[in-house]
């Protein structure tokens, strides 16, 4: 019962008129920089981060946080509307979602991915009231063996990702590895890869490739389709999902939700992978796989809710002992500490008012984006009726300003265009990006946990098996690979017939 | 739909270019690999991930090569037939000078001319349209970025922006 | 109304020399960048966001904090000399390592040369934490499990040749024992480790306080002169009988060839910076003690600790094989 006592206190603290205001400035601002590609929770946090201290400890990160789970809301929305992600964890958004939109289905897309995202984002709350602090220990039970094998993990998932060979898809893989690694290598700071380029040495950004992959490529494959760039403003049907929509939704919803609330909880990539994996893992279920790629709503919806409760699940790490599992909980814990606090073991029984205060402001900030995101759908998808050749000019600029605005720097430009014409090629090619761009996430993170076990156990490879959750994973990796993979031949030679066809 | 399984060995397959820029490129992976030096099982070093990366790059561009062999595939026409190959071109020629001219000439002298091409290039635009949107939106757009978000766009030796 | 001032039109006929000249006389005019070469959460992260704050509100323009980790904290002073311009838009927080580390292995840059010093701001409290449910009660438990079993005890570091990893090194070299460091990318990682007993010690910065203080982690030894008033039960490396004291002193840079007037202007924002109220607290809470010293002083420093650090590592065999 003290949870409910401590929940009833942290609504107090929420509903105060000052917090309230400072949420909705928070998610209003969150809604903003999530619908414009490039520019993330991350740049707007530290931006604002000054204005913070104005207020009290609660308000000050009451709006930090708004920000940081309301870009998640927006996130899904350029890669729906024109194919652009605005961050790794919405690349599956487009698959799919982009797909939709092209059959007139924009409506329903932006929707489920919105109330996707509040189901998600509420449930992921109240696993954080009930258990965060027995889950702090999942955090710590992943060193350098299972990293290293939940990364592989992740790898196998992209053989679910692909429509085509899966030949094609593992080359595109080993090349987003070998691009996630170029600059100094974090363990020993030699240069990688860098060709003398002084600019490379930071590595190259994941934004641009990104934009350029998907933005740009799109936009130069619908330029030379004279006919086929109008289907996507075909008829729009409906503007918000329909009853089929929803059931075809629950489940992926609900898997996705716990899917990305668990792997939320690990410092790293969790958001992208869970993403990643609740894709494949609807593919894997549905009766119907080859609707995946095509505008399957399920799709959609599994990993726009996978993600969201991924960013709950980043509070258990933070709150519990101190230790922020991405760039942007690394920020609030800086607005933590600003404000005279430490977040850590001792946080939520040394300042309850706060800890409850913060989780319940959530809740009501998730309202708050379902009541500011819904309206907009139907100006998102007016956005759509533009004709193309006013459209793509403006994707363009929208891609450049973005790129740009992510790290000020005039080479990631370069960049994004130059992934573009290669983007564009390896489409017209038949070589997917998305995998691509999963193992560019990845590929670092593998690596560097691969040699740090290795160290640890002396190079040992049975250390990745001995340990049972980086055996589990690797199992379980194994299981994805062999289980279906004489269907999976078939299915790539028909494939082949069909590209042929073309 | 025709059933092409039966194409055999040809230059122009599409395929088989595809697997041969990817063996390449794996060849490439390992010898960056190499040359940083693989370290120890118990202390791998910089090239060591490179290494293996690259090896399975040439695997798999090889199984591509392969398949282009036995089975055949598209060839490189067909990929662009019924496309106007001549937009993606004019747009890719345009991105490329834009990248050319952003340093110089800084975001809005750059990004209007470049606006107002793509709007007249591909499916031309009325000029009484494409004008106003090219300068307006990089205008609005540089405006709102600098003034309410602080985020300041290249301005170029001329300083205008 | 596009051209920013009148005279923009002017200043752009008289060539890049004159402008370049108009910008020193506004800056800052656009938010500044700073380089923190470690991860965001750790403590030297969360103190350089304290006082890039209190700079900030002096200098009247933004700082933006950009992690660019790795390397031992590198990686961030390296791009900066590397790929920034010297206009003093981008500047770095340059740990030790970035004069350390040249003396190892073959780097980009060079310590001498590359970069404008600032200001030097102040120093760490460095500490050994093992998991609260580790077999060492006391760093002698530690060298009596690694006499037995030599090489078998690991130890996370925030990189390789950071003080962290030299001076565990130095320590393993005077108390015969081998210890097997395990480089991470800093604190937020190496509290990870040392909680899930992934290594069994941890060296670093004072990020393990709140861990220390809700009696997760056991602090096994603190690497400062005197023993810290917030752990006074703690030895120092001194009371353990290794004669040595490591404090890892840090201050920033900016890239070579700045304009002077533009590193008054970033040194006399920072030094008052360091008397904010605000700053010294958040100081305290990570045991960092202040350590200014001016610009010309911060240059003959980095002379002296390049000359010390050479010793260390030529004595520990760590130094780069010239051939």
């Amino acid at each position: 019962m003290d949870t409910l006592i401590n929940v009833a206190h942290g609504f107090g603290v929420a509903l105060q008129p000052v917090n309230l205001v400072y949420c909705f400035i928070g998610v209003f601002i969150g809604t903003l920089v999530g619908v414009l590609p490039g520019i993330g929770p991350i740049s707007a946090m530290s931006l604002l981060l000054p204005i913070t201290l104005s207020g009290t400890p609660e308000s000050g990160i009451i709006m930090m946080a708004g920000i940081y789970y309301g870009s998640m809301y927006g996130g899904s929305t350029t890669s729906i509307l024109v194919n652009i992600p605005g961050e790794a964890a919405s690349v599956v958004t487009c698959i799919d979602g982009h797909q939709m939109a092209r059959q007139g289905r924009a409506g329903p897309a932006l929707g489920i991915s919105a109330f996707g995202s509040f189901i998600a984002g509420t449930f992921a709350l109240v696993a954080l009231m009930l258990v965060a602090p027995k889950l702090a220990s999942v955090a710590i039970a992943f060193g350098p063996a299972e990293y290293f094998s939940l990364m592989v993990l992740g790898l196998v998932v992209l053989t679910f990702l692909t429509q085509g060979s899966m030949a094609k898809a593992l080359l595109m893989a080993c090349i987003g590895v070998v691009l996630g690694v170029v600059g100094l290598d974090s363990i020993t700071a030699q240069p990688r890869l860098t060709f003398g380029r002084v600019e490379l040495i930071d590595g190259i950004g994941l934004v641009p490739v990104v934009m350029g992959l998907f933005g740009v490529a799109e936009v130069l494959l619908n330029t030379e389709q004279a006919i086929k760039r109008d289907v996507i403003n075909a008829k729009i049907t409906n503007l918000l999902p329909s009853k089929e929509d929803w059931k075809a939704s629950a489940g992926p919803m609900a898997r996705g939700t716990i899917l990305g609330f668990f792997l939320g909880i690990l410092p790293g990539g969790g958001a992208v992978i869970s993403s990643f994996a609740s894709y494949a893992l609807e593919k894997r279920l549905s009766k119907t796989p080859e609707r995946f790629g095509k505008g399957a709503i399920e799709g959609v919806a599994g990993p726009e809710a996978a993600n969201n409760a991924a960013a709950g699940g980043a509070f258990i790490p933070l709150m519990t002992l101190g230790i922020p599992p991405n760039v942007v909980m690394a920020l609030l814990l800086g607005a933590f500490v600003i404000h005279g606090l430490q977040p850590g073991p001792l946080m939520i029984t040394q300042n309850p008012g706060l800890f409850w205060g913060i989780v319940a402001s959530m809740y009501i900030g998730n309202l708050m984006l379902l009541v500011l995101n819904l309206p907009m759908i139907g100006m998102w998808v007016q956005l759509l009726k533009l004709p193309y050749n006013i459209l793509f000019p403006l994707i363009i600029l929208f891609t450049i300003i973005g790129v740009y605005c992510s790290s000020n720097n005039v080479f990631d430009v370069y960049v994004m265009i130059a992934f573009g014409i290669i983007g564009y090629f390896m489409r017209k090619l038949g070589y997917e990006p998305a995998p691509l761009v999963l193992a560019f996430v990845l590929g670092p993170m593998l690596e560097n946990n691969l040699r740090k076990s290795l160290i640890l156990s002396q190079g040992d490879l049975m250390t990745f098996v001995e340990r049972p959750i980086s055996a589990a994973c690797l199992a379980f990796a194994v299981v994805l690979l062999i289980g279906p993979l004489l269907p999976a031949l078939r299915k790539k030679r028909e494939m082949v017939a069909l590209d042929e066809g073309v | 739909m025709s059933n092409d399984t039966n194409v055999k060995f040809r230059l122009n397959n599409s395929e088989l270019w595809g697997g041969l820029i990817g063996l390449a490129l794996g060849g490439f992976v390992v010898w960056s690999g190499l040359k940083l030096k693989l370290g120890t099982i118990n202390d791998p070093g910089s090239g060591f991930v490179l290494f293996y990366t690259g090896i399975l790059m040439c695997l798999f561009a090889a199984s591509i090569i392969y398949g282009a062999l036995t089975e055949g595939g598209p060839t490189l026409g067909s990929r662009w037939e019924d496309a106007r190959w001549g937009k993606p071109l004019l747009v890719i020629v345009c991105l490329i000078a834009f990248s050319f001219a952003l340093n110089p000439l800084g975001f809005l002298l750059s990004a209007i001319p470049l606006m107002l091409l793509l709007l007249r290039v591909v499916d031309p635009v009325r000029w009484t349209l494409a004008i106003p949107i090219a300068v307006l939106v990089p205008l609005g757009m540089w405006w709102v970025l600098k003034r309410l978000l602080l985020i300041q766009l290249p301005s170029g030796l001329f300083e205008i922006g | 109304m596009s051209i920013r001032h009148p005279i923009g039109i002017v200043i752009a006929a008289l060539g890049v020399l004159i402008s370049v000249a108009a910008g020193a006389q506004e800056y800052p005019t656009k938010p500044i960048t700073l380089i923190v070469p470690w991860p965001a959460g750790g403590s030297t992260d969360i103190s350089m966001r304290a006082i890039a704050e209190s700079a900030s509100k002096i200098l009247g323009q933004p700082i933006a904090i950009d992690n660019k980790a790795g390397g031992g904290g590198t990686v961030g002073p390296a791009t900066m000399a590397a790929a920034s311009k010297p206009d003093g838009y981008t500047i770095a927080q340059i740990p030790i390592t970035v004069f350390r580390l040249p003396l190892m292995q073959d780097v980009s840059w060079d310590p001498a040369k590359d970069f404008t010093y600032i200001v030097h701001l102040t120093g760490y409290t460095f500490g050994v934490t093992t998991s609260a449910e580790s077999q060492f009660k006391s760093w002698q438990d530690v060298i009596d499990f690694a006499k037995k079993n030599p090489g078998k005890v690991t130890y996370a570091t925030p990189g390789t040749g950071t003080s962290l990893h030299i001076g565990m090194e130095q320590i393993a070299s005077l108390a015969g024992i081998k210890l097997t460091q395990v480089p991470f990318k800093g604190g937020a990682e190496t509290n990870a480790a040392a909680l899930g007993q992934h290594t069994m010690l941890q060296a670093d910065s004072t990020g393990w306080r709140p861990l220390v203080d809700a009696g997760k982690l056991r602090l096994l030894m603190v690497w400062t002169s005197v023993r810290s008033p917030n752990f006074p039960d703690v030895p120092t490396l001194k009371e353990l009988g290794y004669p040595m004291v490591y404090d890892s002193p840090f201050g920033i840079a900016g890239p070579k060839g700045m304009d002077p007037k533009i590193v008054a202007k970033l040194h006399d924002a920072f030094k008052k910076a360091l008397d904010d109220p605000a700053v010294i607290a958040t100081l305290a809470k990570f045991d960092m003690v202040p350590n200014y010293k001016n610009t010309e002083d911060y240059k003959k420093f980095v002379v002296e600790v390049t000359e010390s650090e050479r010793k260390v590592i030529d004595t520990l065999g760590l130094a780069k094989k010239t051939n």
